[in-house]
């Protein structure tokens, strides 16, 4: 189980990766811990003549807070967010989510914008990127683009941006005051990819009636889902108006072509999801109210 | 400007304390790279896709699945394997001798992986919970002792009492 | 928690090691990554194969073509059927004879392919990675047909045939023979349960796949062959024999070796193909199985259905059995991997079960090949132990009931089974009752009841088994020792079989050391190396503790008594005053008269004027050992409790409890390693693992992303209770367990499972639950009749 060759290419910086992409075209491709390409090398499921290796690159490390944002350059390491005061203090969901990533070797080697831009549908970063909106920074010869979460994931392993784009950096916007964070998922062991998983977030007034609120599912379909009409359901009552297991029902009612298969129907992935939803939703409100 | 360098490029790695310098095929994964070229066949493969653990080894501190880093990736990297965790006499590490106490191994193959990975946990959370120590166990896999005797080789090496179950006291 | 039933310790010796929780002496160089497995070995010159393998299961190869792989830079020869399958001149292992049914057997596919993952073409380069790249060089024209996927298809009366040639799928069968007294029982019975049950396809999955080198010299006419396996001699006669090469001309060396678990028992025609290779190129060649062949061609196991029939009486008694059983053998299988003769002659089990009727058929497909995974037959105790929880629902009694009712008890023994097998040295009711009691039964219903009206399901399942350890029949009668002790005092074993993690090293020793006198540290043993070793069949059978151990035991017993002899003359004292221990013999009652172990080996090989008139030289003795019977019976009771998540289906393990009698331990640590790897196996085959193929033939499950073995998060923490019943079959009183593990964990696990149902306290049992991994792990608890 050897991959194919390749020809291997350091890039020194974000804007040389860019140029490297933009000189090589289709038949580059841009490895950082290459957790997920690895694999699918050595496995010659893909091949590339190109490889453009993005891991050692200074301007695509770090994690900034730029007053209500979180700005996580592509190529940190899973476990640098994990570690992160300032994730923790700025954008707690992704804090919360890190540690269901794999296993702790993977994560230490892995990125946050590897798993972003592999777009992998049941990965944990693309839906919290999606529940909270987050912009999707990049770059390329032609200059830099902000692409938004909404519209950056488009299917399977599949996204928005160009051949010759490289994903900069994401902007997480973060949410402040009376907010909660949640996230629960079901798989089969211990770090594997979820059967169906969802993240939760909310922000309750000083009355406990819900202000803000945000839900995405992963697992569920081609790509991370928001529940958008289970959100507006929750907007404005107060909590505990509507009930976790509606809020799960409501959620799973927005997934318009649920993954189906013959060895994981969709009735079943739909109800493991529902019961994400209400987990997620409810650790949210929990941690709202005492946080 | 762009490093576009076509052809084989040079790698230099610290590797157990030793600068080990290589021109592997771009391709060629730093487990190979540690196996063949630098001969130190400890670094196991059971899988080469990066879930049975048995490749785990130290890369600048943190321990990564060597069958998933290609060796041209790792230049200026500072390796250890499990060759370079134990003393050149062969006395063992602590981890090493909790899992020759605690029956931690039969066959022996997946035990490299498990020895890494347990030297990083230990090294991050010196007192681990029991679910801390499952789900950092959870990165390797073994098929002969179901994890009984690791788990209690763990919590030895941690210093915590165990029973004969390997439960905590 | 360990119940003594008989004398430890016999006059083997003292008894200063066997029975302790002696550490490991592997371990120093496997913990340190100094271990030597087949991919470690380098050798100058050494060039390394790939295989071409069908991705389609079944079809006419209509060409093959392998010039642009030739032509690859670093490419040094491509073989394909054509080239190999005609040099084969015997293919048969010793397990199974020359002549009879002999599996089929060909080194390449030449005419058509018969799974996914059949091998076409071997690709021999200079390394691993340009063998790969020359491999999706040959272009193979294939001709796909339908494939013969399931048992079903193999039996439907249009089948293809799955090897031309042959009249039908049948690989092996015995068919029901009339018995007009179980028909009379049957008929006459107050409750007759029938039920079926099915086993997925699951694997062996040692974490060191296969690998070879092998270097044929053609200047010394000799090969020499570094390989992963169970038995290097079984490979050495093999290739003897398949290739025309003297025996005497072939040295076969296993040096660490990852796990086997059955599947490394016999060479698989990849392995014969690079013997061949390098036979051919005269120059050696490495080939490391990957873990995508590993689990797409490497051989497979279980894959069984079985129909059970129990006719009971109104008291609950059973008074007999009907089976009907198939089983799924793949394509190409590994001798002895049918085990339809052992799942009839062994299931009546731990049970008074008075009359069997069998009956079996083992099919062909076009899949990978079935070999002997731990437990081969465990379809026996997999499909009685859910019929006993089955059976008992539908009688409105409780599994344990049911099981006191029937089972074997201490005052019954001797006892011998419907089918001719005398048990009498086993404790098979102390072990149900073991288990129950470190379980908590009766607590645990009261718990369980409890957890229901909260809307929690916890369930309990039980597995009770007799396991036929020790196995020697054919060319598993046997195994040898050479024991000596050298001019210093040490103490070399030199065995026929060795270790791929079963911790020979450690127990041989402790066992010599033991009938020695001398300390533990002072025994080193050989294994491995057919240039060094006697003949031996290699592991399978829970053999080595019985069987290789008796030949150490007869060896160093020979050794041990030549020394007290010597030193009964040299002491002037008569051999039956002495006492030795700890490397000194002694006349007892008079301490200060004594001779060292060492000093004994002195006068046996420098000075041989200080030996008794007539003795020969040295101190070694060469011991071929055969225990007195050709199954010896260790038995096991397994608890386990589970809890079912309602909405996702996923089980968790909560408790596991195992009730282990193997006769007297030789070291506890490696008994209690044993089960647990075994139990974790099985939980393994229940909960996570499967191996499916759709209707084209495409495994489904060739990674590790899919073919999911449990990892430190799914497994519970093992309870051992220990029961020590003497064997009678050999001299330490030790029986095998290394099978059981994986035997009785899956009924366990699918009985609590079920157990947890909603349905389960309504009669019409759930514990049908259905054993498909692939599916959602909810429908473990649907039944598809309901």
């Amino acid at each position: 189980m050897k991959p194919a060759p390749f020809q291997y290419h350091a890039a020194n910086s974000a804007a040389d990766a860019a140029q490297l992409l933009g000189d090589l075209g289709d038949d580059a491709k841009l490895i950082s811990g290459g957790q997920s390409l690895a694999p699918m090398l050595a496995m010659r499921l893909v091949r590339f003549d190109h490889l453009v290796d993005i891991s050692r690159v200074a301007d695509l490390r770090g994690i900034d807070r730029n007053n209500g944002t979180l700005i996580v350059q592509a190529a940190t390491p899973d476990v640098l967010v994990e570690r992160s005061d300032v994730v923790v203090a700025s954008v707690p969901l992704l804090t919360k989510v890190t540690p269901l990533i794999g296993h702790f070797q993977i994560r230490n080697r892995g990125t946050i914008g590897g798993s972003i831009a592999h777009a992998d549908p049941a990965a944990e970063y693309p839906a919290v990127a999606v529940a909270l909106g987050a912009q999707m920074e990049c770059l390329s010869v032609r200059g830099t683009r902000m692409i938004d979460a909404a519209d950056y994931f488009v299917g399977i392993w599949s996204t928005s941006m160009e051949s010759d784009e490289l994903l900069k950096a994401i902007h997480f916007p973060v949410w402040s005051g009376r907010v909660g964070f949640g996230v629960a998922e079901f798989a089969r062991r211990h770090g594997d990819f979820a059967i169906a998983g969802a993240v939760a977030a909310v922000e309750l007034d000083s009355g406990n009636v819900i202000s803000r609120c945000s839900i995405a599912m992963f697992g569920v379909s081609g790509q991370p889902e928001r529940a958008l009409s289970a959100e507006s359901h929750l907007l404005g009552s107060s909590v505990g108006e509507i009930s976790p297991e509606e809020v799960g029902r409501l959620a799973i009612a927005d997934v318009e072509s649920p993954s189906d298969d013959a060895n994981m129907p969709a009735t079943y992935r739909m109800s493991v999801a529902a019961s994400t939803v209400a987990t997620a939703w409810t650790n949210a409100l929990t941690e709202a109210h005492h946080g | 400007m762009a490093d576009t360098t076509v052809g084989i490029p040079t790698v230099s790695v610290t590797v157990n304390g030793v600068l080990r310098r290589g021109t592997p095929e771009p391709r060629k994964t730093l487990a190979d790279f540690l196996r063949d070229d630098c001969e130190l066949t400890g670094t196991h493969l059971g899988c080469e896709h990066g879930v049975c653990g048995a490749c785990t080894i130290f890369m600048d501190g943190e321990a990564v699945r060597s069958c998933l880093v290609f060796a041209v990736q790792a230049e200026g990297a500072d390796i250890t394997t499990i060759e370079g965790l134990s003393a050149p006499d062969g006395t063992l590490s602590v981890v090493q001798k909790a899992m020759n106490e605690a029956h931690g191994l039969q066959c022996g193959f997946c035990t490299p992986g498990f020895v890494v990975s347990i030297t990083a946990l230990l090294r991050d959370n010196p007192d681990p919970s029991d679910e801390e120590i499952r789900q950092g166990l959870s990165g390797n896999l073994c098929r002969c002792t179901g994890y009984q005797g690791i788990i209690k080789a763990v919590k030895i090496a941690a210093g915590q009492s165990v029973d004969a179950n390997g439960k905590a006291h | 928690m360990t119940d003594t039933l008989a004398a430890p310790t016999a006059n083997t010796g003292g008894a200063r090691f066997v029975g302790q929780r002696v550490q490991r002496r592997e371990d120093l160089r496997l913990v340190t990554g100094h271990g030597r497995y087949t991919d470690d070995v380098v050798v100058p010159g050494m060039l390394h194969a790939a295989f071409l393998r069908s991705d389609i299961a079944r079809g006419v190869i209509n060409s093959i073509d392998v010039s642009a792989a030739r032509q690859l830079d670093g490419v040094v020869a491509v073989f394909t059927g054509a080239d190999f399958n005609a040099e084969i001149r015997e293919h048969w292992v010793d397990f199974e004879g020359p002549g009879g049914d002999a599996s089929p057997f060909r080194v390449l596919a030449d005419t058509d392919v018969r799974f996914a993952g059949d091998p076409i073409a071997v690709v021999i380069a200079t390394s691993r990675y340009i063998a790969e790249d020359a491999c999706e060089l040959i272009e193979v024209d294939i001709e796909p047909s339908t494939p013969v996927i399931g048992a079903d298809a193999a039996l439907a009366a249009d089948a293809p045939v799955v090897h031309a040639g042959r009249a039908d799928n049948i690989a092996g069968a015995i068919p029901a023979a009339a018995d007009p007294v179980l028909d009379e029982i049957f008929a006459n019975a107050a409750h007759v349960i029938t039920e079926t049950i099915d086993q997925n396809r699951y694997l062996c999955v040692p974490m060191e796949t296969r690998g070879i080198v092998s270097q044929w010299d053609p200047f010394n006419q000799e090969l020499t062959v570094h390989i992963s396996t169970q038995g290097p001699h079984g490979v050495r006669a093999y290739i003897g024999r398949a290739l025309g090469i003297p025996e005497n001309r072939i040295r076969v060396i296993m040096k660490d070796v990852g796990g086997g678990f059955g599947q490394k028992m016999f060479m698989i025609p990849d392995e014969v193909a690079v013997v061949l290779a390098g036979k051919r190129l005269g120059r050696p060649v490495k080939w490391i199985e990957d873990r995508r062949e590993n689990l797409m061609s490497g051989l497979h196991a279980r894959d069984d259905r079985m129909t059970v029939s129990f006719a009971v009486d109104d008291t609950f008694h059973i008074l007999g059995v009907k089976c009907d059983l198939i089983e799924d053998v793949g394509s190409f299988n590994a001798a002895g991997s049918s085990s339809i003769g052992f799942v009839g002659l062994l299931f009546p089990g731990p049970y008074k079960i008075p009359r069997v009727g069998f009956s079996a058929k083992a099919v062909f497909t076009n899949t990978c090949g079935r070999c002997s995974y731990r437990g081969p037959w465990m379809m026996e105790t997999a499909a009685r132990e859910q019929m006993m929880d089955i059976a008992a629902r539908r009688l409105g009694i409780d599994p344990l009931e049911f099981r006191r009712i029937n089972v074997i008890t201490s005052a019954e023994l001797p006892y011998t089974t419907a089918a001719g097998l005398v048990y009498d040295a086993v404790s098979i009711d102390g072990s149900l009752e073991q288990a129950v009691s470190m379980v908590g039964y009766e607590a645990f219903r009261a718990e369980q009841a409890a957890a229901r009206a909260q809307g929690r399901f916890i369930g309990l399942g039980l597995g009770l088994y007799v396991e036929p350890s020790g196995i020697a029949m054919g060319n598993m009668s046997s195994e040898a020792a050479i024991v000596s002790i050298s001019v210093n005092g040490d103490v070399t074993a030199v065995m026929s079989s060795g270790s791929h993690g079963q911790s020979l090293e450690t127990t041989v020793a402790q066992v010599v050391a033991d009938r020695l006198g001398v300390d533990f540290e002072r025994v080193t043993v050989v294994q491995g190396d057919t240039a060094a070793t006697p003949f031996g069949p290699g592991t399978g059978g829970s053999r080595s503790a019985v069987i290789l151990n008796g030949a150490a035991s007869q060896a160093s017993g020979d050794v041990r008594t030549k020394m007290l002899e010597i030193a009964a003359h040299v002491l002037e004292a008569a051999t039956d005053d002495l006492e030795l221990e700890a490397g000194n013999i002694s006349v007892r009652g008079t301490p200060s008269k004594g001779i060292s172990v060492t000093e004994v080996a002195r006068i046996a090989y420098l000075r041989p004027q200080e030996l008794p008139p007539g003795m020969s030289l040295g101190l070694e003795s060469h011991a071929r050992y055969t225990p007195n019977a050709p199954f010896t019976f260790s038995n096991s009771c397994h608890a386990c409790v589970v809890e079912v998540d309602a909405v996702t289906g996923g089980v968790k393990v909560l408790r596991f409890i195992v009730s282990e009698d193997c006769g007297v331990m030789i070291n506890p640590d490696v008994v209690e390693g044993q089960i647990a790897g075994g139990v974790v196996q099985g939980i393994g085959g229940v909960l996570y693992e499967e191996m499916a193929y759709d209707m084209s033939g495409n495994p489904m499950n060739t990674t590790f992303v899919d073919y999911l073995l449990p990892t430190a998060t799914e497994v519970p923490i093992i309870e051992y209770g220990h029961i020590e019943t003497r064997s009678s079959t050999n001299p330490g009183g030790f029986k095998g367990m290394g099978e059981g593990g994986a035997i009785g964990s899956p009924p366990a696990v699918i009985n609590a499972v079920a157990d947890a149902s909603p349905t389960s306290s309504t009669g019409r049992s759930s514990s049908r639950c259905r054993r498909r991994t692939s599916a959602p792990p909810s429908t473990l608890l649907a039944d598809p009749a309901e």
